[in-house]
């Protein structure tokens, strides 16, 4: 380890002392922009009382083997529950549970309908240009089912000038091998970018297992001795690949068209549990996917009104094997489950200016899915074969039209109602209310609040999943408001800082969650009453401390207390008042940035505090997950030829090598390397 | 600009230098409970995936419950969703089914003593001598034979017209050489096993999944169905409870529930004399009953009954509550009376006993 370290430095000083003397403009070019503070008359009125949390390019591209997953724990302030490394990562938004967070992609909603929930662990932050954060209730105005949020991610044109072509290679410890590619071609109206990813590793992080003990026996079999085994993590391989063709056209008239392809092709083992007693050579966990995603876009822009229409199209197919060695190397299935999904998309939005002060919104959505999925193979009492699964369409509708007024610069006002309809069921109206205010111009200081209502459907698993689907779910509901002030200042070029704090506070009724029943099987129903409430704080600052020294830092803190608020299950029950398990109470991230000419610095830390595994809070020693703090830290030298561009990094994780975990019997890695060389050739 | 410096150094100092977390180790404590005689041990599944199994330990004489002990002795995790528990020499012997183990321990220290790896899904351990015993499987078409001395796996017993995606064996009883065993997922029948082969040499086709097996004093085996569920493509029934003459292993009697009931936990009393079971109500009914009784031994009363033993000395009946399943479960004792005793939180979802 420490001579990869070594080399990452050596690495590092070539690249310094090979570098040209770079010039005053290449500072300016690539260090961290420090923009103007937007004064209070520029406030987009399609904003207005929206909380909003907007991800910058170089968070997102930092790294070419980040996935959101990572982008979002580093940069935000949702909790991102980690199975393990390259491992299933789901988020709690505001204390809501993972199906409680909409995620759209170039406007189509990529949550998995038989889950509800979205896995960020498979989405490559290389492949992500824009992302933000929609808390709470300004979620509706993009979507409806967002009781925690919304997590808009999209990708933009390259605006690139001729052919390019940027090629990064990563390694990294256990074997991880990263790779990404970009073609782009570029001219005044055609925009064409071609982008690979392809990430590997056998994953076989060693940890010392706190969980189990290793027997030695004597030859009466009597244990002599027992001791805390150094494991592999295993059975916890990786092998991602993503693609993505775009093409935009650009008439130079006010329409623009647009094609997004994304194509997964994933194999990933299921990593085996910290008590498993089995032998990895012995079992094959795996989980695979391929999923496809095709967006066709087209946005007519006129000076008052624009209108924007959307066609798009998933499949996933999805499969679990899980198999046994009987013998012989013979491997008999367990479980082998299939599913497959394939969603229509289509949407229309339109917008019209009336003057400065008003903007209406339209906008009607619909997601056609069909669903089928089997779980297990059986005979039948007849003796003949079958399935057990289910195969189901459902279509989801979603509109909603909307008024914002900003009668005078310093306040604004915006009213949204949004109707939804899933499969044959209707949501009431869901109204959404936004109003923003300039309290001081001076340090730009805007205060915002905000109140909607709220609905989620159940998922196509919540009714009809084999066996356990319950077909007479409610929808979830709630009620959210939030308020908050935000300040901005700074100097052109000098500095920038702004922050914000937010209070929110929902109600969700009928809370659906999946529990065991006697059958053996599990089963969802709508037991809990959840009060989720909290304050978000951001602050962001970024200083030119010289003309060569730059600094960027970012951080947030959430408090979000997430209560169950329902009636006792039964007379025992100790959960009610109590916060909802695996959501912690606090957490926070800070990342800082410092750059001197090709240099740049990068730290990242993050921290969660304890999170409950029972719904009663109770301690045990079983099922304790305390809190942890995580630094990740990277060094980067960009270097310039005439004939390309380079770039040389190392990074560390875990800086201090924690052995932490974030859920019960799956260890994370401990301090880990990697180096990147990236290219991009001057034509 | 060297105070900036200076400040951005000491507050990277200071997240640099706040305590991190440690994911802990245990601490061995020492126990020693065979001064207190007769107690009783519950297995708590714990949260499938989570790792969180528990063993407790609970003295009727003195009503006080011990939680955790597995992991209190031996300063590690007992493992994924403990299934069930047996005594044999004052050993116990722990199945913890997604864990792929069966731990030794000894029932008066909870220390281990020694443990049989590697097996598929296991449920349930039978011993047919000190030096064979037989380990049911979920997802796996074949019962493991082990030597319990050896902690090995010595040979299969492949159960015939049962796949491995739909394998399922359960419970074990024994009536001279043969051993009965009831298959449950996505299977109908009691199988009988010839102890002396090692093979399977007969079945009784019952309802869908009979989930428990038990032989009461007349050597008759009892056993219930739950009747499979809703949209199975193996059929969906009203469940049953059926009496088996373990002789002549033919169905004597058929007691049948309504359809949608979910019947489970069939267990005997001391004398064996008297069945119980579950069916949101606690029931009682005597061996050799004609019809179930009407009204139940203890009625729902607002708890999720998920575990179900009868103290086979004083026939005091301990029910087992799983709350929300995601919290310490309640275990309630009542007398034969029906009289509340007591009442204690054990682990999450207490599903098995074993009285020592």
């Amino acid at each position: 380890m420490r001579r990869l370290l070594l080399f990452i430095i050596g690495i590092l000083l070539w690249g310094g002392a090979t570098a040209q003397e770079r010039t005053k403009h290449d500072w300016v070019r690539d260090g961290i922009d420090i923009p103007e503070v937007a004064v209070y008359g520029n406030r987009p009125i399609k904003e207005i009382g929206t909380q909003q949390t907007k991800f910058d390019s170089l968070a997102l591209k930092e790294n070419i083997a980040l996935s959101m997953a990572d982008v979002l724990t580093f940069n935000s302030s949702i909790f991102v529950k980690s199975y393990g490394r390259a491992t299933l990562s789901t988020v709690s938004f505001r204390g809501t549970s993972p199906s409680h967070t909409q995620v759209s992609w170039n406007g189509m909603k990529i949550n998995n309908p038989m889950l509800g929930m979205t896995d960020f662990s498979m989405i490559p932050s290389y492949f992500i240009d824009d992302a933000s954060l929609l808390h709470g209730t300004s979620s509706v105005n993009e979507t409806g089912g967002g009781l925690g949020g919304a997590v808009k991610l999209s990708t933009k044109p390259a605006q690139a000038d001729g052919f390019g072509l940027q090629y990064i290679q990563g390694i990294g410890s256990f074997k991880t091998f990263d790779e990404f590619l970009r073609l782009t071609y570029g001219n005044d109206h055609w925009q064409v970018s071609t982008r690979a990813v392809y990430s590997s590793s056998p994953n076989e992080y060693k940890y010392r297992n706190h969980d189990k003990k290793i027997n030695i026996y004597d030859e009466d079999m009597n244990i002599v001795e027992q001791y805390y085994p150094i494991e592999r993590n295993r059975s916890g391989s990786y092998k991602d690949l993503h693609l993505l063709q775009e093409v935009y056209y650009n008439t130079g008239k006010g329409d623009r068209l647009g094609l997004n392809a994304w194509y997964i092709n994933s194999n990933r083992e299921l990593a085996m549990l910290t008590v498993d007693h089995g032998s990895d050579t012995d079992f094959d966990n795996r989980q695979r996917e391929k999923t496809f995603r095709g967006v066709l876009s087209w946005d007519h822009i006129r000076e008052s009104w624009k209108l924007s229409a959307k066609g798009g199209y998933i499949y996933t197919w999805m499969a679990y094997d899980y198999k046994r060695d009987v013998g012989n190397g013979t491997m008999a299935h367990m479980t082998r489950s299939r599913s497959r999904i394939n969603t229509f998309y289509g949407q229309v939005d339109g917008e019209y200016y009336i003057g400065s002060k008003w903007l209406f919104t339209a906008n009607l959505s619909l997601h056609q899915h069909i669903v089928e999925s089997e779980d297990k193979n059986i005979v039948r009492q007849d003796g003949n074969k079958a399935i057990v699964g289910y195969r189901k369409g459902r279509p989801e509708l979603s509109g909603s039209i909307s008024a914002k007024w900003r009668p005078i610069d310093r306040f604004g006002v915006s009213m949204v109602l949004r109707e939804e309809m899933f499969g044959t069921e209707w949501t009431p109206l869901i109204p959404a209310l936004f109003v923003d205010g300039v309290l001081s111009t001076k340090g730009n200081i805007i205060a915002k609040a905000s109140v909607s209502r709220n609905y989620r459907f159940p998922t196509l698993n919540d009714l009809y999943f084999l066996p356990g689907g319950n077909p007479d779910l409610r929808s979830e509901s709630g009620w959210t408001y939030d308020g908050g002030i935000s300040f901005a200042v700074g100097k052109e070029g000098i500095y920038s800082l702004s922050g914000s704090a937010t209070w929110f506070e929902s109600f969700i009724k009928d809370w659906i969650i999946w529990l065991p029943t006697p059958k053996g099987f599990f089963s969802p129903e709508n037991i809990k009453d959840v009060h989720a409430y909290g304050v978000e704080l951001k602050g962001d600052l970024n200083v030119a401390l010289s003309k060569e020294w730059q600094l960027g830092l970012n951080g947030t803190f959430s408090w979000t207390p997430s209560i169950n608020v329902g009636e006792p299950r039964t007379p025992a029950d100790k959960s009610v008042g109590k916060q909802l398990p695996y959501v912690p109470e606090l957490s926070s991230t800070v990342s800082g940035r410092l750059s001197w000419r090709g240099w740049s610095f990068h730290y990242k830390w993050c921290y969660y505090s304890e999170r409950f595994t029972m719904s009663s809070n109770d301690i045990s020693l079983t099922g304790k997950l305390p809190p942890y703090f995580m630094s990740n830290i990277a060094l980067e030298k960009s270097l310039h030829f005439k004939w390309a561009d380079l770039s040389l990094k190392g990074t560390i994780n875990n800086l201090f090598n924690e052995e932490y975990l974030s859920v019960l019997s799956r260890p994370m890695p401990g301090i880990n390397f990697g180096i990147f060389i990236g290219i991009t050739p001057k034509w | 600009m060297a105070r900036i410096f200076v400040r951005l150094i000491l507050l990277a100092t200071t997240l640099l230098t706040t305590s991190c977390m440690k994911w802990e180790y245990g601490i061995e404590e020492p126990f020693d409970t065979s001064a207190s005689g007769k107690g009783l041990f519950i297995c708590n599944e714990g949260n499938f995936q989570y790792g969180n199994a528990t063993l407790s330990y609970y003295d009727p004489a003195t009503k006080s419950v011990q939680n955790e002990v597995f992991y209190r002795s031996n300063a590690m995790k007992l493992g994924d969703v403990a299934q069930s528990m047996i005594i044999r020499n004052g050993i116990g012997w722990v199945v913890v089914n997604n864990s792929h183990v069966v731990f030794a321990i000894d029932i008066n220290t909870f220390k281990e003593v020694g443990r049989i790896t590697n097996l598929t899904s296991p449920r349930y351990i039978h011993f047919i001598s000190d030096d064979k015993a037989y380990i049911t499987q979920i997802w796996d078409n074949r019962i493991f034979i082990v030597n319990p001395k050896r902690y090995e796996i010595t040979g299969y017993i492949e159960v015939p017209n049962m796949t491995m995606e739909q394998g399922s064996t359960e419970q074990m009883v024994q009536y001279g050489k043969y051993l009965y065993v009831n298959c449950w997922s996505y299977q109908n029948r009691i199988i009988k096993i010839d102890t002396e082969t090692d093979q399977v040499v007969d079945e009784l086709v019952v309802g869908i999944q009979p989930t428990s097996l038990v032989m009461d004093c007349n050597n008759k085996l009892w056993t219930v169905t739950d009747g499979g569920y809703e949209g199975s493509p193996y059929g969906h029934e009203a469940p049953s409870l059926y009496r088996i003459d373990a002789e002549s292993f033919t169905i004597e009697q058929q007691f049948k529930f309504n359809f949608g009931d979910w019947p489970s936990e069939v267990q005997l009393n001391g004398t064996k004399d008297k069945i119980y079971w579950l069916n949101d109500d606690v029931w009682e009914m005597d061996v050799t009953a004609d019809r179930v009784p009407v009204r139940p031994f203890l009625p729902y009363n607002g708890t999720l009954y998920y575990g179900l033993t009868v103290c086979p000395r004083t026939g005091d009946v301990y029910i087992a509550d799983a709350i929300d399943y995601v919290q310490q479960g309640m275990v309630y004792r009542y007398s034969k009376d029906r009289e509340l005793i007591d009442s204690f939180y054990v682990g999450i979802i207490p599903g098995a006993f074993c009285w020592k």
